[in-house]
């Protein structure tokens, strides 16, 4: 027995246990410390990231004459530990307070641990694909378990997951028209086969294999124009749901365009497959693509009104940056991409915890229905500050080397518009992520809101977790880039040697270590200056500066709709251009094709047809 | 017992159906088990003839007459396969509730598809058929409600104009050929039948059948035949007659027909086939309607997939063919009592929680999702067609891939209306037990063939491997490898990979 | 080490003072146009002084505290990451990407601050200086990607040395000069980008609840914000300093620039201050970037 077939093991009990005793009280904290099983199996195949051997998995099968196998290398091993940690934190969160609450209020909470454990599974199962076969038997279990998890909660949920699924669907059969042509130029569904392949391949080939496998998991990783079901299908999935959701699942897109694309075909091809009229290759096509993906949903995110929307739009935005990063290729851009990925796992994870946690004690995730709440919630609230600095990426949380990476190697490469792009996503980030904390904790507290407390231990403490994670690893990312050169390195990129503070190159580098010790430096001695006046007087929310007037508790004095009147004054219009429009043309497409057919066997007499098309066919005999 | 006995499958039924009637004057009950009797002896003959055979073929001259004259039956895998599906499925799917008559025509229903199965001439081939739409009219015709005797008659008309076109087909073949032994026809098709006239001839079989084998455009009549009748007919016909029309068709083409033109033409009306059968059902509201119409999608799935020369082609038929034959009539029992408006049925899956995960199962089995059998089976059919590699191959794995995401729609929104929260007006009554139990049974064989994928691949290989083999028909009916002389046909697409494996024949069945 | 600890402690220190000057350079200046005499040399002093001395010193809670402190130490970190004549440690150890971002803390600060005031005209405020970072940052992103390009490194030091050789980047790419001295202007959120504050409208926006040593550090905040302005331009365009006279006299001379045309001018609304943000610089920017990049 492997350490893989350990933590499938580990994974199917966990479902097994969710399954028959989801609603047992103590069911919370046997499963959360069956994920810490599975969390400490992934941890002991950690040698993966310093070199050692795949792990292979036991089990194997031939069908029809293909092979199934499975193992562990360096890349699975980058997303495992990922999955196996959010999955921890979302179970944690789950355990106590929260899966009580929301049994009490007609949630089936056992379908709910049962989905959460059938996602890690299926993720581990995925993950350690070995050619086009399993990983498309992978794809599909971990499509379907995350479609379990969306319509879980029931509701509008419902809804969304359905259209989740038709966008799967579509995504999973590109991937089978990939996996269909990639058998027949090659006769195997081996991924050595495909890059031993691609040198007769003709450019026609290439193209379409490309662009069926982008379109394929591009849906999953929620990339334009394809990115209409995520924010909706996440935001709507019962809190910890999304927490576990929204950092790791769409990321299996990222992780099958490394083993396929990047992998498989190689970045060389990539670099080397030029798009006829223009000066683009195939990997700068996926570039733009992945700077769309940045910018459009990030803005999207800055006009929500509903907290979980709002983080579901930007997780798709910031899912560009990774796609960004690997695409042009170098040793900083990839690694910076690669890590992004686990950076955005752990404060997206955060941020949904937390708001999940304002939900919990509010019951609302309206950002006009709330505000002030830093008062009652204050270590929530330090949990969301860390979240959003990460996620806007600011010194000193991890998000910010990653970003920094990919900044810097685009400036290498002399790309200034994909520079600019990633500016402007990140700066929409910022102001949009301020809204987020501004409307939830900041400003006027709400008469109805006095008496709010803090949310229990069981869920603060994976939400604190997870905020030190983004802090530590901000502060010392040199691990986190180990276990990304060592993904590097199977894949054949370039590799990044890093340090413990960040890069270390004569021109520009980065040393976290240092810029954490100064900007806390920087703080100390703004404190000092600060702290040099006299002693501050407290006063309450309602003394203040009314322009004469008085203030009550009944006076609304709170700024929280079109929170950004200007920026929308000037750009709102431009929101008209996103890509609804290709999805509702689409599905009214279908529609009126739909009723054509329907009409076939409706309005007219079947002889009549019999007898037509009886008359066409001979004629097409002839 | 000798492969002669099989002659007894076909006639066993057939006696009884005729006795039904009489006997049923005096006990309806007698006349049930008479029907299981003959229906089970039937099986029993069969699968003690498929043992037999152990993998070989063989040919049975009913009557004594020897072919290329006398009716001949030709038994290959294939043929057994679907023979012996025929009495097992009826079994299943019997008219529990329904009178004497009912249980004569099923009987002589039975019969006749095991006659299409097994037959090796075009002109029995066409007896049986005829006696097909005969006992599937009054089937239909049977059911008292006023939409279902509309249907019947538009049936009646369809199939009868079906019928007319497969005659002219046959006619013309016998005009070219002077034979109907599909033996005989294999030898002298390359000659004969290579030109248009040919062509049209073909043409003019595949829609004559095509109008029971759910062929795009002349199937007008499954969408009101199969929302009307009662859902275990519904089964029957969109289960079992459909393929074995579709088997017909597919023994024409490998044998009689082997151009790229007439697959070109299967793939075309399949083609069309699974986009309008899809999309239909993707507006149907009828929860029977939309099993109908995705009935007559997953049929074009069928053709297409056999469509492609080869042995790899006829994998990929059988196994879509073989799955839908599992799943379909398992949801038209459980439209039975699910039928009617989609939206009436709201929160109708809750509380019946048996029936509720069967839905989704064989759903999720039709979508395609692996490690379910309906996987494997659309990989096949994709594989193969792109394996192919022409515009129009490539075009049908689009569309079947398109079709996917439109069934997937389908299919789950139906399922979140059954599964919802909130209940609708009146919840419809509990499933009925062997409705229930029937489907239950094809629910296990679906998940367990998960287990046993690795055999049925190796089988459905060795099947296909038998069915492309024209060499192999031809020696085995006419005896002695002199009539099998090395003609066009052995190198064209249908008997590319024929020689894989040698048709054993058993000494006393030969002789 | 102990050199890079002496410099943490040193440059704040004549940042401050520097920041102070231009402070009254900055009143100077407006007295000059608007024909009045204009405050004593020490006047920015005493406000400080004045400020923090009060007696009545207004909270409104823990992160009022906790923001204004990161404004200030956000521009106190930023400023010694800038080469300045003598004192280049740290900022050999960190590049212009970091700045970029550490120039982008205080705003954030202030905006915690201002937020937890509970009233709506800081928020409104905020909003707006929120808008003016996204107008100017974008032309100022370009500036910088452009004149990375064109030393080749992100490393601060190296780029001046490398102008000390090669010459000043102000000949090398004017049309990049010229974007990021429009941008300066928005960032130092002076007139026609004033709106956040928009004293008449809003009540002097973030500031709004801003009192005592509140307001002091945000007095403090402002001088180390134009030094930063001023000496990152000098660093980035003029060569930086050789000697700590060029050195101050180049980055006064480029604050002195805005705020003589300051002081012409009313203010643009948020939208209006998007579109010229959003339009000349960036078009500059942009065609300076294709000048250089092509060239």
């Amino acid at each position: 027995m492997t350490l893989l077939d350990g933590l499938w093991a580990a994974s199917a009990l966990t479902a097994l246990v969710a399954a028959a005793f989801g609603r047992h009280p103590a069911a919370g904290s046997w499963l959360t410390v069956l994920y810490g099983l599975q969390f400490l199996v992934v941890a002991m195949m950690g040698g993966l990231s310093e070199g050692a051997d795949p792990v292979p998995a036991s089990v194997s099968f031939v069908v029809l004459g293909y092979g199934l196998a499975w193992q562990f290398s360096a890349l699975s091993w980058f997303f495992a530990v990922i999955t196996a940690g959010a999955a921890l934190a979302a179970a944690w969160f789950v355990s106590g307070a929260w899966g009580r609450a929301y049994a009490a209020r007609g949630g089936d909470l056992r379908l709910l641990q049962l989905a959460l454990a059938l996602n890690p599974l299926a993720m581990y199962v995925l993950l350690a694909s070995t050619d086009f076969l399993s990983l498309f038997v992978g794809w599909e279990l971990v499509s379907w378990s995350s479609f379990l998890l969306m319509l879980s909660g029931g509701g509008v949920g419902v809804r969304w997951a359905l259209r989740y699924l038709v966008y799967a669907i579509g995504g999973a059969m590109a991937v089978m028209a990939a996996m269909a042509q990639a058998h027949a130029l090659t006769g195997s569904f081996g991924f050595g086969a495909l890059a031993a392949a691609v040198p007769e391949l003709s450019a026609a080939s290439l193209w379409m294999l490309v662009i069926l496998l982008a379109a394929g998991f591009g849906v999953k990783m929620g990339l334009l124009p394809f990115h209409l079901w995520q924010a909706g299908a996440y935001a709507e999935t019962p809190g910890p749901g999304a927490a576990f959701l929204g950092a790791i699942s769409s990321r299996m897109g990222l992780y099958a365009m490394l083993l396929t694309l990047f992998g498989g075909l190689g970045l060389g091809t990539l670099q080397a497959l030029h798009i006829p009229f223009t000066p683009l290759e195939a990997h700068e096509l996926l570039a733009w693509i992945a700077a769309f993906t940045m910018v459009l949903p990030t803005f999207t995110a800055l006009r929500q009104n509903d907290a979980r929307w709002l983080l579901a739009w930007h997780g798709i935005g910031q899912g560009g940056y990774m796609l960004l990063g690997v695409a042009m290729g170098d040793a900083l851009a990839s690694a910076g991409g690669m890590m992004h990925v686990f950076n955005h796992a752990t404060y997206q994870a955060a941020l949904f915890m937390a708001v999940t946690a304002v939900v919990y004690r509010t019951g609302t995730a309206d950002l006009n229905r709330l505000g002030g709440l830093v008062t009652r919630m204050p270590l929530t609230f330090l949990v969301l500050l860390i979240g959003i600095i990460g996620l806007a990426g600011l010194p000193p949380m991890n998000g910010f080397v990653s970003k920094w990476l990919i900044y810097r190697a685009l400036i290498d490469e002399g790309q200034p518009l994909l520079f600019v792009a990633a500016v402007i996503g990140t700066l929409g980030t910022i102001v949009s992520v301020y809204k987020l904390l501004h409307n939830i904790f900041l400003g006027r507290l709400r008469v109805e809101h006095e008496s709010v407390r803090e949310v229990p231990w069981s869920m603060l403490t994976p939400m604190l977790a997870l905020a030190a994670v983004v802090f530590v690893t901000g502060l010392a990312p040199g691990p986190v880039l180990d276990w990304v050169a060592a993904v590097q390195r199977e894949l054949g990129f370039a590799v990044l040697v890093p340090t413990l503070g960040g890069v270390d190159r004569p021109d520009g580098g980065l040393d976290m270590l240092w810029v954490v010790g100064i900007m806390l430096a920087g703080f100390g001695v703004g404190a000092l200056i600060f702290l040099a006046g006299g002693r501050a007087r407290t006063v309450h929310q309602l003394d203040n500066y009314a322009g004469g007037h008085f203030l009550s508790a009944e006076v609304r004095y709170h700024y929280s709709d079109n929170f950004y009147a200007g920026l929308m004054h000037r750009i709102g219009s431009w929101y008209r251009g996103s890509f609804q429009w290709l999805q509702d043309a689409l599905v009214s497409a279908t529609d009126f094709l739909a009723q054509g057919a329907a009409g076939v066997y409706r309005a007219v007499q079947p002889v009549t047809w019999l007898l037509g098309v009886t008359v066409l066919a001979l004629w097409w005999a002839w | 017992m000798t492969a002669d006995a099989v002659t007894l499958a076909v006639a066993l039924p057939l006696l009884a159906g005729f006795l039904s009637p009489a006997l049923g004057r005096s006990s309806r009950t007698a006349a049930q088990w008479l029907g299981w009797a003959a229906l089970a002896a039937s099986a029993a003959v069969l699968w003690s003839v498929w043992v037999r055979l152990d993998g070989g073929t063989a040919a049975v001259a009913v009557g004594g007459f020897r072919p290329p004259l006398g009716i001949a039956f030709y038994l290959d895998g294939m043929a057994l396969l679907f023979a012996l599906a025929v009495p097992v499925v009826t079994l299943l799917f019997w008219p529990r509730a329904g009178t004497p008559q009912q249980f004569a025509l099923t009987l002589v229903l039975a019969a006749a598809a095991t006659g299409l199965a097994l037959s090796g001439d075009i002109f029995n081939l066409y007896v049986f058929y005829e006696l097909t739409a005969v006992a599937s009219f009054g089937l239909v015709a049977a059911h008292e409600a006023r939409r279902a005797q509309a249907a019947a008659l538009r049936y009646l008309l369809l199939s009868a104009a079906g019928s007319v076109l497969l005659l002219a087909g046959i006619a013309v073949v016998y005009l070219r050929t002077g034979t109907l032994n599909l033996a005989h026809l294999a030898t002298l098709a390359p000659e004969r039948l290579q030109d248009p006239v040919g062509l049209a001839a073909f043409a003019l079989m595949l829609l004559g059948l095509g109008v029971k084998a759910e062929l795009f455009p002349v199937n007008g009549w499954v969408p009101e035949v199969y929302s009307s009748v009662s859902g275990r007919l519904a089964g029957l016909l969109a289960g079992l007659v459909s393929k074995l029309a579709v088997l017909v068709v597919v023994r024409a083409l490998v044998l009689v027909f082997p151009r790229p033109e007439a697959a070109e033409l299967m793939l075309v009306l399949g083609t069309l086939g699974i986009v309008v059968g899809e999309l239909a059902a993707w507006r149907a509201r009828d929860l029977r309607r939309q099993f109908a119409f995705s009935s007559i999608g997953q049929l074009g799935i069928v053709f297409v997939a056999f469509s492609v020369p080869g042995p790899a082609g006829i994998v990929a038929g059988l196994a879509v063919a073989l799955h839908h034959l599992l799943t379909k009539p398992a949801l038209f029992l459980l439209a039975e009592r699910w039928g009617g408006a989609i939206e009436g049925l709201r929160g109708a899956g809750r509380g019946q929680w048996l029936a509720s995960t069967l839905f989704i199962l064989f759903a999720l089995s039709l979508v395609g999702v692996p490690p379910l059998p309906g996987f494997w089976a659309k990989l096949l059919t994709v594989m193969s067609l792109m394996e192919q590699g022409t515009g129009p191959a490539r075009a049908g794995a689009v569309v079947v891939m398109a079709a996917t995401v439109v069934e997937a729609a389908y299919l789950f929104r139906t399922l979140g209306v059954l599964l919802a929260r909130e209940s609708g007006a009146e919840s419809p009554q509990p499933h009925r037990g062997p409705d229930l139990a029937t489907a239950s049974l094809a629910g296990l064989i679906l998940v367990g063939s998960v287990f046993a994928l690795r055999p049925l691949g190796d089988g459905l290989k060795a099947l296909a491997a038998q069915a492309v083999d024209v060499d192999g028909y031809v020696r085995t009916v006419l005896g002695g490898p002199g009539m099998a002389v090395s003609h066009p046909a052995s190198q064209a697409p249908g008997g590319a990979g024929g020689g894989a494996r040698v048709a054993h024949v058993p000494p006393e069945i030969a002789s | 080490m102990p050199e890079l600890i002496l410099e943490l402690v040193l440059m704040p220190l004549v940042a401050f003072v520097a920041g102070l000057g231009m402070l009254l350079m900055m009143r100077k200046i407006a007295a000059k146009i608007q024909r009045r005499v204009g405050p004593p040399f020490l006047q920015p002093l005493y406000d400080v002084v004045k400020f923090f001395g009060k007696q009545t010193q207004i909270s409104h809670g823990l992160i009022h505290d906790v923001g204004i402190i990161v404004a200030v130490g956000g521009y106190i970190a930023a400023e010694t990451l800038i080469p300045v004549p003598g004192m280049d440690g740290i900022a050999g150890r960190t590049d212009v990407i970091v700045l970029i971002y550490f120039l982008m803390v205080p705003s954030l600060g202030m905006a915690l601050a201002a937020g937890q005031c509970a009233n709506p005209n800081a928020s409104i405020g905020i909003s707006r200086a929120l808008t003016a970072m996204l107008a100017y940052d974008i032309p100022f992103v370009i500036v910088i990607f452009g004149m990375s390009w064109i030393y080749g490194t992100t490393n601060l030091v190296q780029m001046v040395e490398y102008q000390q050789v090669h010459g000043w980047g102000l000949f090398q790419a004017p049309l990049l000069a010229f974007a990021g001295l429009f941008a300066l202007q928005g960032m130092l959120g002076k007139q026609p980008f004033e709106i956040y504050v928009a004293p008449a409208e809003i009540a002097t926006g973030p500031m709004v609840e801003m009192g005592g040593k509140y307001l002091g550090s945000l007095v403090v905040m402002q001088s180390f914000s134009l030094y930063t302005a001023g000496i990152l331009y000098t660093t980035l365009f003029l060569g930086g300093g050789v000697t700590w006279i060029d050195f101050l006299l180049k980055a006064y001379l480029v604050v002195a620039i805005p705020m003589a045309i300051a002081f012409q001018f009313p203010r643009y609304r948020a939208e209006q201050m998007l579109g010229v943000l959003w339009k000349w610089p960036v078009l500059a920017g942009l065609l300076g970037l294709a000048l250089v990049m092509l060239t």
